[in-house]
């Protein structure tokens, strides 16, 4: 494993049991006294995560995502392949890399409501071995850096949802580790309370060189925060490239055309590279999709040769854009291609 | 180090929670204090139906009375103890600081340490007032000897923390422990309130696992020490009662080390097991619940 990378998860495998009692069989329909089901929640999971950067694990409900990051953090053990942060073996060396991990699971929960943020972080950082003026200066600058500085003396139990999940972030960051695992940061908030806590994971990794591994739904945070995405499906990684890649990979390489007038038929025929011209639908007789191929090169010459082709037939070329995929595209035709 | 820093964390915590609800710490003494006098009063004074006549003929005097009073608060100890890895150990799985705890470098099993060590000192503490507050009202003396008395607590404490613990293990693998733990709790309770050296005339069956159980000889220690004085009565070859010119029992000091029943050894014994089946058991099945999945969910 390289010095750069903090985290990385080695063909690991984990299955849960599930014992049911007089449980109805799907197939049969028939009721049967006692069944054991098997679900496998992770299988072969293979990646890694490198310092300073945000790397997404996007998935539909129940694929996996957050056994994977309870594997990282230790708190589920797995059947088979190994996890490492920082190079320390999570289960042969547990509690050393406890020091070195940050986790925020369903983090409004985590904070001891009766308190306050700032006691609320100084029973944490004592828990996690942090200590004495440190541990007051850290906490102090943490609230600060979160936006609770003015907060940091009322009862978490009188904060919002968003102020206590931004507490749960500084409860994970009070040892000042290098990885921190975040378990759908952002669900449940407001936009303006998830637009903090996207600049402020932005922070941590480019300011702070940290690594972050975020679980999420929402593929408009995984768009704009992740460096790279992983997605999983029914345990398994399906796709595993930066963000760019994956759109690019999967993108079907269609220009939108936004002429003055409607070419005749004809008009546009056997450009070369070109691999299909579509007009708008009726009423927006203007627009015109060109699909061309993926590759560079022949993508270039084709919208060259498009573009000669319409200055030649008298064309007013308004604009030229390209329909992308979004991610949330690309993630459903993965998923239900698996 | 570790463990006086995660000892020092609950100990702020647990006085920030005691002093913001401040209400309901005092209510709660009060209201234990009430009851227990309420319920000593009541048995003290109790009518002359045959049901009520043996119970009112033991509880009578004021020595039975806060011996059963300090039996009760024994086993509230106990109750306490067992709950926190129980109960306790749910809610925690619950709202989520199960899972912090488990993510502590110190391991849960110092964090659970530390945790049961503040919260039962708080609890000795407030007791040890409230039987000396009900020895008073009922005109009892309590006998304190520092030696033997915080010797006991500790052998009491760490006893009921080993077994606290192999409680604990189960829940983490099993979850919802139902009305087990209940019945493991108002059990202890029981043998708390009803231990005593009598025992010793017990079955050999029923005798040895009386002696088994975390609380039986730690009860009858701190009975004897608190409230018999570490006093014994002196009897003659017949068994009965040798008696002093006024024609009171004579007794004499037999320190609870040297009791006949070896009770305080049964104590270490236990303690010794208990702490280390307990322990044992924990992190096991600590391990079984992450392979399992199991840890913070509930």
């Amino acid at each position: 494993m390289s010095r750069d990378c903090l985290v990385e998860i080695d063909n690991v495998d984990k299955t849960f049991f599930t014992r049911h009692v007089l449980q109805k069989d799907e197939d049969t329909g028939r009721r049967r006294l006692y069944r054991v089901k098997a679900v496998q929640a992770a299988h072969k999971i293979a990646f890694r995560v490198r310092r300073g950067e945000i790397f997404g694990l996007l998935g539909p409900n129940g694929a996996g995502k957050t056994t994977t990051v309870k594997m990282v953090s230790g708190l589920v053990k797995p059947d088979r392949g190994a996890v490492y942060v920082d190079g320390l073996h999570v289960e042969r060396k547990r509690l050393q890399v406890l020091e070195r991990v940050g986790v925020v699971l369903e983090g409004t929960r985590t904070s001891i409501w009766p308190l306050t943020p700032l006691e609320n972080l100084t029973y944490y950082g004592n828990l996690k071995n942090v200590k004495g003026a440190v541990l007051k200066t850290r906490a102090v600058e943490l609230l600060d850096f979160i936006g609770l500085r003015e907060k940091m003396n009322i009862q978490v139990r009188r904060l919002s949802r968003g102020e206590k999940q931004k507490l749960a972030i500084c409860i994970a960051l009070i040892a000042d580790p290098p990885v921190i695992l975040l378990d759908e940061p952002t669900t449940g908030l407001d936009v303006q309370s998830s637009r903090s806590i996207k600049d402020k994971i932005r922070e941590m990794t480019r300011g702070q060189g940290k690594c972050v591994l975020v679980t999420t739904h929402d593929m408009h945070v995984a768009q704009e925060l992740c460096d790279r995405i992983g997605i999983i499906n029914r345990g398994s990684l399906v796709a595993c490239k930066s963000t760019e890649e994956l759109l690019d990979i999967f993108s079907d390489q269609v220009f939108e055309f936004r002429l003055d007038r409607r070419p005749t038929e004809g008009q546009l025929a056997e450009i070369p590279g070109v691999r299909g011209v579509e007009m708008g639908p009726e009423g927006d007789g203007t627009v015109m999709e060109v699909t061309v191929a993926p590759e560079l090169a022949s993508r270039s010459e084709a919208l060259y040769a498009t573009v000669q082709r319409l200055q030649d037939e008298g064309f007013l070329l308004h604009s030229v854009s390209q329909r992308q995929k979004t991610l949330e595209e690309v993630f459903l035709s993965l998923t239900s291609k698996n | 180090m570790g463990f006086l820093l995660v000892m020092k964390a609950e100990l702020v915590r647990g006085l920030i929670i005691m002093r913001r609800y401040w209400f309901r710490t005092l209510t709660g003494m009060v209201v234990g204090y009430t009851m227990l006098a309420g319920l000593i009063y009541a048995v003290m004074n109790a009518g002359q139906s045959d049901a009520a006549s043996g119970l009112a003929e033991k509880m009578g005097n004021p020595e039975g009375a806060i011996t059963w009073a300090l039996g009760f608060i024994i086993g509230m100890f106990a109750f306490g103890i067992i709950g926190m890895f129980t109960m306790g150990l749910q809610q925690m799985a619950q709202n989520g600081q199960l899972e912090q705890l488990c993510m502590s470098p110190h391991g849960l099993v110092t964090n659970f340490m530390a945790r049961a060590t503040v919260g039962s000192v708080s609890s000795i503490l407030t007791s040890s007032f409230m039987v000396w507050l009900l020895a008073k009202t009922f005109g009892s003396t309590l006998h304190f000897y520092p030696l033997p008395t915080i010797l006991l607590l500790a052998l009491t404490f760490a006893n009921l923390l080993g077994f606290g613990f192999m409680v604990g293990g189960l829940v983490l693998v099993f979850k919802q422990t139902g009305q087990v733990a209940v019945i493991i709790r108002l059990g202890l309770f029981a043998l708390a309130v009803a231990a005593t050296d009598k025992i010793a005339a017990w079955p050999p069956f029923a005798r040895w696992f009386a002696h088994a159980l975390p609380i039986t000889d730690a009860a009858i220690c701190l009975k004897y020490v608190l409230i018999q004085g570490q006093y014994m009565p002196v009897v003659d070859a017949q068994g009965a009662a040798v008696l002093d010119a006024a024609g009171a029992p004579l007794t004499r000091f037999v320190s609870v080390f040297a009791h006949p029943s070896f009770s305080f050894y049964f104590l270490v014994a236990n303690c010794v097991v208990w702490t280390l089946l307990g322990i044992t058991c924990f992190r096991v099945m600590e391990t079984w619940s992450r392979s399992k999945g199991t840890l913070g969910a509930y």
